[in-house]
Formats: structure tokens, C-alpha cells, sequence
């Protein structure tokens, strides 16, 4: 079972109710949960997906979105290798808090974290945001961006895969730890040690 | 031609009367055959004949037996038909017997409900209607439409429709009134009451609001003397968690107390409804303990101060602002992560109640689902748990606050006594960050068990670890260590902050401390992962696959700052490298090169008389590592000498290449290598062979008598070695031999 090569945290962020952990659930168990209550704290869920012939095991971490929750969600950024904003393109409020959370993802995650913007909901009619504002947004900030459905099942596992893609192309360029299958204590941090040339990936 | 054809006929008939010759003799044996049999058959049929009258009387019999059985069968058709008929009767006789029962009872409870209320007999009233509610009510119209008087029973039921809904007026206003007067035996008579008169619902919430005004009582005492206990008072400090503990236990003692009188008057699986009643008085009260201890304890204050201070810190060097004293937060975080885990212990109170009831009470599996989904709302949506949540937002926040400025101030105040191979941060950093993890076990929270484990890691890589390396940057001095004197300057000069860079002695006490203390941490950090494991299931034992999943990837996050600190000793030990071993190995293996390895036997005999090559540098290397032994760890120091030992062993292969030598040259250079070899096996407790393969086999080569003996040690037969050299770097070396000719060793097949 602990065959996979490496081992990434995936944490995705973003205000309640954005639909993260309908994404993650869309992503790890096929499932789309209607009425899906507020997540307490955080959740934590692993799949294991196969990019170029070699396994690779996706940690997700989902976190509860709302405010009460914060001193525990912070703390998980530090460790992640990729970070999931996401905002409900019906809602313009979600959009207008993205800056906040910038600001946050700045303050406690690694400088070289791969970061994403996530617009879920497209299956829904009443869009407030337009696609290519959330990508001038993206591109604004060097980050990905990819609007999705959890409910459709749009964009989701393409989401996750390219994640899983990068951060394999990372890590092979950037010499991560890998991980041996017999290993169990493992090291799934990026050194904020001589840190030098960031963001070189994002061109 | 006619002669011929009679022939030919002759021939025929000869043939055919020889057939006919055969024909005749089988028919004779057969003949004789059946002759033979006659007097068998014969006694067959007398046989026969005999048996022909009884064959008869059996018919007859058989006959006789059909008959009968046909006859039974018809019979028995008949007996069913009225045992049937005799059931529908009967049951039609119990149908009626019910109805009459039904009738008289309803005569009886309508006459006796009146009485029962004029006589202010409410559990007779009350067990009339019961009986009258338990009725068909559908059976009793059919009834009416079968009877003549239906004027009389249509009475008679109008009568008890009004006596029920009288009496649940009378009732319903009779609790309300015993609750006004505090009267508990009318309370409870009444509260028995409800179910009989179908109002399960109405007397559950009836008594439960009762019940919420006890509970609202007692909760504003003791809100009230916790507001006004002295600060002389020794529990004065965690007076709010008290509060919040007395509020629970209250109500664990009326849900205990009188779930069993729920249970026998309004039957199991209703407990739900009278705790979610409960559970508001409970919300409330807890909101208004947390209101209170928010203030007096300046939660708000603190938070902001906090905030204020970790932006300024990360932003501007403006750090002068009055600080908290981390010290002073402690009790303050005490009494939060005991406020939190009464919380936590009620909830799971009343998990575990509810659960219980609901698989005794409720059959259906469904329909037990459906309460557990209930209750998980009911605790999911409670204000109590949004009143968790922010207590543990509090305490994360100061806890982090604690452990950052504990851990600062562990580092400021660093020290290290004569002697000591590490100093005091290291103890006192894992103590505060040990501590900080026990506190976060005891809330109770796995989530906030977690927060802190990332915590301790980011401040363990951060913090303490950026401080190791930066001391480890400033550099070893070179020149050698004189401790006593290092110790006593160091003491003072890390406490006034960065040492002056003239102290080169406590300049390099306070590397190879800070070696030390990276190597001791990982120690401290492998031990403190196992003891944390430990106690968390311990006090979490319930966990689930998937919390202990999260629980693992944070401290496998903790473990693997092991990988770090080593990452910060190989930094250390590379500076030791470049500025104390190989400027100080270099000359003294250099020294090689200013020696004749041109040897007669009269030189041989007099260098081996004299101080050799090898002595001086084995004597040196032992001056050097003797003044690390005892300062560094052992761990650190077999990294030392490993390090000294690569250098030795290529510096010395390099003077080599330099040199020429004879056959006795070689023989000594064999020796010295043999004699280096065994000094460092000795000095450390690992295995140095590897080390020195290339260097020993470069000195088997110099050593031997003529070239071609090297076949003995090259090739693939049982003698040969395994070689570290490549065929051109053993000619080279070989060529180092002036005594060997250049033919010979050209013409060598390697």
C-alpha cells in the first residue's frame, strides 16, 4: 500500500462555503455530498494517483473556511507543497476576500509553495465573475487558475493531476526528498533554507 | 449344356436338402426341449390355478378400502369447512367482545372522567382518556353506524373528546402553576400525566423548560460567586473553569436523575428531545460564564497585543512595545485548556447518553440513524461547540505566543557551564516545547494537539534551528582550544549577544557548543516524538483511522526536523573542515615530501631508530583530536574524525603521488600506512578499512619485490582484490618504483 515514490500536501483554502471540501470529496471518493455541513478544523484525506508510471500520494488537507477556525488552518500552510485558493464564481464576495488570503498564504507558507486559484461552481447559472477576471487575477499573482464543478465533476481530477505533474517536475528538478516505500518517517517539507531562485516554475 | 445344368440343379438341391437335414434337427432338439419343460410348466400352471380365489378376495379388499377412504376425506372436507366457519364466528364473537368492551369501557370513562375531574382525580381522568385514546377510534364509528342508540355512544365519545382536551387544559395549566410555586411533587404528578393524555412531546418540553429554569438558577449563583471570589482565593485562577465545570455537572446530574423517569412514563428513545431542550439553557449559560471570564481576564486585550506584536516583529524592528510576559500567560492558558476539555467531556456525555438510548429504544435501524444524525447536528450546530472552538482559538494563539517567546527567551538567556558539551537552550527549549504539547493533549482537541505539533516544528526549524546554524556561519577560528579560558569568557559574552570576533577561543567554544547542541537535539527530537505518541493515545484512545492519519503526517512533520538539525551538523563539521583540520593536516602530511624514500639499509635501520615520518603525524593527529574529545559529543566527534581521516588519507596519497622510491622506500611507506591505519581504528569506534582501501593498496603496490608479482594481487583468482585503483592510476603508481623497469611495466596486462 505505501508503495508510492513521493509524497505531496495538498492544502486548499478559501472562505465557507466555496465548495472546497465537495472538491476534495468529488476528487478522492467520486461523491458529491449535498448539504455538506461546515467543516470543523481541518479534514485530511490521501489518494494515490499514478503520473508517467510512477505513484504518487496526494495528502489533501482541507480546512474549515471560517474565521474561528484560523489559528488551526494556519498552521498547515507551513508544510504544504501546494496550495488550492478557491472562490465560488457566484459570489462576488469570496472573490473580493482572495487579497486576504494572499496576504495570509505570504505570512505562513513557503515562498516556494505552488500555488493555484480555484473558481468552483461553474455549474451553476448566476456567475458574478467572469472567467477572465479570475484569470487576470491568477496571472496577476503568479498563480495557476482553473475554474472547476465538484458538482459536474468539471476540471476536478484535471486540477488535482496537474498538481500531482508539477510538483513531480519539481521535485525531480529540485531534488525533494523522495520517498523509499519502506521509509514511513518522511520529510514533506520544502527547506525555507537557502532559499534562492523561486518561482522559476511559474513562467 | 442340359447335362451341365442338371448338374449344377443337383448340386442345388443337395444343398438345399442338407439345409433342410440341419432345419429338421434343431427343430427335434427343441421339440425335446419343450418336452423336457412340459412337466415344469405343468406344476407353474397348478400353481397358479391355486392362487386365483385369493387374487380375488384381494380386490374385493381393495375395493372396500377405497371406499372407506373417500368416505373419510368427504368427512373431513366437512369437519374443515365448519371449524372454519366456527373461527370467523369466534373471531367475529372477540371483534364483538372488543367493541362491547370498547362501549362499556367508553360508558365507564365517559362517566368516570367527569367524576375524576370534578374530583380533581387527574390520574383517574387521565387514565380514562388513555383508555379511550387507546381505542380504534375508525372501529368505534363503525360500531355507531351498527347500533340503534348511536345518539348515546356519539355522547359518550363527544364527552371524552371534551374531557381529554379539558384535562390537557387543566394539566398543562396545573404543571404551569407547580412550576410557579415551586411545588416539585405536583410538578412531577403532573409531568406523568402528559403521556397518558397523548401529549408525549408538550410534557417533555413542559418539564425540560422546567428543568432549564433550575438549571439558569443555579448557573447565575455560581456565576455570581465566581465574579466575586477574592483573588486571595486559591482557586481564584481557574474559578471560570470551576464555573463551567459545576454548569456540566448539573446537568449530567438532571439528565442521569430523571432520563429513568422519561423512560418508564414516556418510554426509551426520548431522551434526544429532552436534552436538545437542555441544551439551549446550556449554550446560553456557557455563553455568559465565557462573557464574564473574557472580561475579567482581558482575552480580548491580550489577543490583540499579541496580533500586534507578531505583526510588528515580522514587519519592523520596532519591538520595544511592552511585551507579554510569556510566564504571565501560563495560568491564563491552564485554565483554558480545562475550560475546553469540560466542553469536550460533556459532549461526549451526552454522545454517549443519547447513543445509549437510542439502541435500546429504538428497533429500527433507520429510524436510529436518524437520531444519531440528529444528535451530531445538535452538537455540531450547539452554540457550546462554537463556544469550544473560540476557546480553542484562544488558547492556540496563546499557546503559540507562549512557545515562541519561551523558546526566545530560553535562547537569550543560553549558557553553558564549565565542562558541558551543550548549553542550557536545548534542555530548556524541548522542556517548553514538551510542555506546550502536554497542554494542548489535555484540552482534548486532536485538532489542537496538531496545531501544536506544527508549531513546535516550525519553531524547532525556525527559531531554534536558524540560531545553531547562525552561530555554526560565524566561522571556527583556527589555532588551537584553550577551554578553561574559552568557558569563562563564552559565559558572559553569549549573554551580551554576538561575540566580539577577537575572542577566537569563545569563539570556537561556541561553535563546537552549537554542534553539539544540533547533534544532542536530535536526540531530544526522536525522544519527544515517541513520549508524544504515547500520551496522546493515551488520552485519546477512540481515534479513528483517519485522525490518526492526521495525527501521524503532523509528527512525522516533528520527526523530520531531525533531518534538518543534521542538515545544520554537516554545516558545522564542513567549517571544521576547511578551518581546523585542513590547514593543520596539510603541512604535517606534507612533510612526506621533504624525506628520502631512497633507502639503503643503513638509512632503514637509522630512520626506524629516529623519529619516523608516520610518529610525528600520528603524534600531531593526536594532539588535534584529543583537544575536541571530550568537548564534543560522540557522535559529533566521530564525524570529526571521519572528516580527518578523509583528508589524512588524500593529502597523503597526493604527496605520494609526488614521491619516488625504492624497493625499501616501499617497505617503509607499507609500514607507516599500516601503523596510520591502526592509530585512527583506535581512536574511533568506527571502521576506518574503507577509508584507507585506496591508500593501503597504493602501498602494497610501492611494496612489492618485482612487477609481475602484482598478478598475485590483479586478475580474477581467489588472492586478487578487490581494487579501488583503475588500471591506469597502478601503472602510474607502480611507475613511482625507480627499481621497476619502464618495459615491464608497460608490458603488465591489466
Amino acid at each position: 500500500m505505501d508503495d508510492y515514490k513521493f509524497l505531496f500536501k495538498v492544502v486548499l483554502v478559501g472562505n465557507a462555503g466555496v465548495g472546497k471540501t465537495c472538491l476534495v470529496r468529488r476528487f478522492t471518493q467520486g461523491l458529491f455530498p449535498p448539504g455538506q455541513g461546515a467543516t470543523i478544523g481541518v479534514d485530511f484525506m490521501i489518494k494515490t494517483v499514478e503520473v508517467g508510471n510512477e505513484k504518487v500520494k496526494l495528502q489533501i488537507w482541507d480546512t474549515a473556511g471560517q474565521e474561528r477556525f484560523r489559528s488551526i488552518t494556519q498552521s498547515y500552510y507551513r508544510s504544504a507543497h501546494a496550495l488550492i485558493l478557491v472562490y465560488d464564481i457566484s459570489s462576488q464576495p469570496t472573490f473580493d476576500c482572495l487579497p486576504d488570503w494572499l496576504r495570509e498564504i505570504e505570512e505562513y507558507a513557503s515562498s516556494k509553495v505552488l500555488r493555484i486559484l480555484v473558481g468552483n461552481k461553474i455549474d451553476r447559472e448566476d456567475r458574478e465573475i467572469p472567467e477572465n477576471v479570475g484569470e487576470e487575477f491568477a496571472e496577476r499573482h503568479n498563480m495557476y487558475y482553473l475554474e472547476t464543478s465538484a458538482k459536474e465533476s468539471d476540471n476536478v481530477e484535471k486540477l488535482f493531476m496537474q498538481i500531482a505533474e508539477d510538483l513531480m517536475k519539481q521535485a525531480r528538478t529540485r531534488d525533494l526528498p523522495r520517498y523509499d516505500s519502506n521509509n514511513q518517517t518522511i520529510d514533506g517539507r520544502t527547506s525555507t533554507i537557502n532559499d534562492s531562485s523561486c518561482c522559476s516554475r511559474l513562467q | 449344356m442340359t447335362e451341365l445344368k442338371y448338374a449344377e440343379l443337383q448340386k442345388s438341391y443337395q444343398l438345399e436338402l442338407k439345409k433342410l437335414e440341419k432345419e429338421e434337427e434343431t427343430l427335434v432338439d427343441e421339440l425335446n426341449n419343450m418336452l423336457n419343460q412340459k412337466t415344469f410348466l405343468e406344476d407353474k400352471i397348478k400353481g397358479l390355478a391355486k392362487l386365483l380365489p385369493t387374487l380375488k378376495v384381494i380386490k374385493h379388499e381393495a375395493q372396500d378400502l377405497v371406499n372407506t377412504v373417500n368416505n373419510i376425506s368427504d368427512s373431513s372436507e366437512k369437519i374443515s369447512g365448519n371449524i372454519r366457519s366456527l373461527d370467523n364466528a369466534r373471531s367475529r364473537v372477540e371483534e364483538c367482545q372488543a367493541r362491547v368492551s370498547d362501549l362499556i369501557d367508553l360508558e365507564i370513562c365517559s362517566q368516570g372522567v367527569q367524576t375524576a375531574i370534578l374530583d380533581s382525580d387527574y390520574e383517574k381522568g387521565a387514565a380514562h382518556v388513555h383508555r379511550f385514546l387507546s381505542m380504534d377510534q375508525s372501529l368505534l364509528k363503525r360500531t355507531a353506524n351498527d347500533m340503534d342508540n348511536i345518539s348515546n355512544m356519539l355522547k359518550s365519545v363527544r364527552t371524552l373528546q371534551d374531557a381529554a382536551s379539558q384535562l390537557r387544559a387543566i394539566v398543562t395549566h396545573k404543571f404551569t402553576e407547580a412550576v410557579n410555586a415551586e411545588d416539585l411533587v405536583s410538578i412531577e404528578r403532573f409531568f406523568k400525566i402528559f403521556p397518558l393524555l397523548g401529549l408525549h412531546e408538550e410534557g417533555i418540553k413542559e418539564f425540560c423548560t422546567y428543568l432549564r429554569t433550575k438549571v439558569a438558577a443555579a448557573a447565575d449563583k455560581n456565576l455570581k460567586s465566581a465574579v466575586s471570589t477574592p483573588p486571595s482565593d486559591k482557586r481564584h485562577t481557574i474559578v471560570y473553569a470551576d464555573t463551567l465545570t459545576l454548569l456540566y455537572e448539573g446537568l449530567a446530574r438532571i439528565t442521569d436523575t430523571h432520563q429513568p423517569l422519561i423512560e418508564t412514563y414516556y418510554g426509551p428513545g426520548r431522551l434526544l428531545a429532552a436534552i436538545s431542550i437542555l441544551q439551549k439553557e446550556c449554550d446560553i449559560q456557557t455563553k455568559r460564564v465565557l462573557l464574564e471570564w473574557g472580561k475579567t481576564r482581558q482575552i480580548n486585550k491580550k489577543n490583540q497585543m499579541i496580533n500586534e506584536l507578531s505583526r510588528m516583529s515580522s514587519s519592523s524592528s520596532f519591538n520595544k512595545l511592552e511585551k507579554i510576559e510569556p510566564k504571565d500567560l501560563d495560568i491564563l492558558i491552564v485554565e483554558i485548556t480545562l475550560m475546553h476539555f469540560r466542553i469536550e467531556l460533556y459532549n461526549r456525555f451526552i454522545q454517549r447518553k443519547i447513543t445509549s438510548d437510542a439502541e435500546v429504544g429504538i428497533p429500527n435501524q433507520d429510524d436510529r440513524n436518524n437520531i444519531l444524525k440528529s444528535l451530531e447536528q445538535l452538537i455540531k450546530n450547539s452554540d457550546l461547540s462554537q463556544c469550544k472552538h473560540e476557546l480553542l482559538s484562544h488558547y492556540l494563539r496563546l499557546e503559540q505566543y507562549y512557545m515562541e517567546e519561551s523558546v526566545a527567551k530560553a535562547i537569550a538567556m543560553d549558557s553553558v557551564e564549565m565542562g558541558q558539551q551543550t548549553s542550557s537552550m536545548v534542555d530548556d527549549t524541548f522542556f517548553i516545547i514538551r510542555k506546550c504539547i502536554r497542554r494542548s493533549v489535555s484540552t482534548g482537541s486532536l485538532d489542537g494537539i496538531c496545531v501544536i505539533i506544527n508549531n513546535a516544528c516550525r519553531v524547532l526549524e525556525s527559531d531554534f534551528g536558524e540560531v545553531l546554524r547562525g552561530r555554526l556561519r560565524q566561522g571556527y577560528p583556527s589555532g588551537y582550544l584553550d577551554l578553561t579560558q574559552a568557558y569563562n569568557v563564552l559565559q558572559t559574552s553569549i549573554q551580551q549577544g554576538r561575540l566580539q570576533s577577537g575572542d577566537t577561543e569563545q569563539s570556537r567554544l561556541a561553535f563546537l557548543v552549537a554542534l553539539n547542541n544540533a547533534d544532542s537535539s536530535t536526540e531530544y527530537v526522536d525522544a519527544l516524538c515517541d513520549n508524544v505518541l504515547k500520551e496522546i493515545e493515551q488520552a485519546l484512545p477512540n481515534l479513528n483511522s483517519n485522525e490518526r492519519g492526521k495525527l501521524e503526517s503532523c509528527l512525522s512533520g516533528l520527526s523530520s526536523v531531525t533531518t534538518n538539525l543534521k542538515d545544520i551538523i554537516e554545516y558545522g563539521i564542513q567549517q571544521l573542515r576547511s578551518s581546523a583540520i585542513k590547514p593543520r593536516i596539510n603541512p604535517w602530511v606534507d612533510q612526506f615530501l621533504n624525506m628520502s624514500h631512497h633507502l639503503t639499509d643503513d638509512e632503514l635501520s637509522a630512520y626506524e631508530a629516529g623519529e619516523s615520518f608516520v610518529q610525528t603525524l600520528i603524534m600531531n593527529l593526536e594532539t588535534l583530536l584529543s583537544s575536541f574529545k571530550d568537548i564534543l559529543t560522540s557522535a559529533n566527534y566521530d564525524l570529526l574524525t571521519q572528516v580527518l581521516t578523509a583528508e589524512v588519507t588524500q593529502r597523503l596519497e597526493k604527496v605520494i603521488m609526488k614521491t619516488t622510491f625504492n624497493r625499501l622506500g616501499g617497505l617503509v611507506l607499507d609500514k607507516e600506512v599500516r601503523s596510520l591505519a591502526g592509530y585512527i581504528t583506535a581512536a574511533t569506534s568506527w571502521s576506518v578499512r574503507d577509508k584507507f582501501a585506496r591508500l593501503t593498496q597504493i602501498a602494497t603496490i610501492l611494496n612489492l619485490e618485482q612487477v609481475n608479482e602484482i598478478y598475485d594481487y590483479w586478475g580474477s583468482h581467489d588472492g586478487a582484490l578487490t581494487w579501488r585503483l583503475t588500471p591506469t592510476e597502478l601503472r602510474n603508481i607502480i611507475a613511482l618504483r625507480t627499481d621497476f623497469k619502464v618495459e615491464e611495466i608497460r608490458r603488465l596486462k591489466l
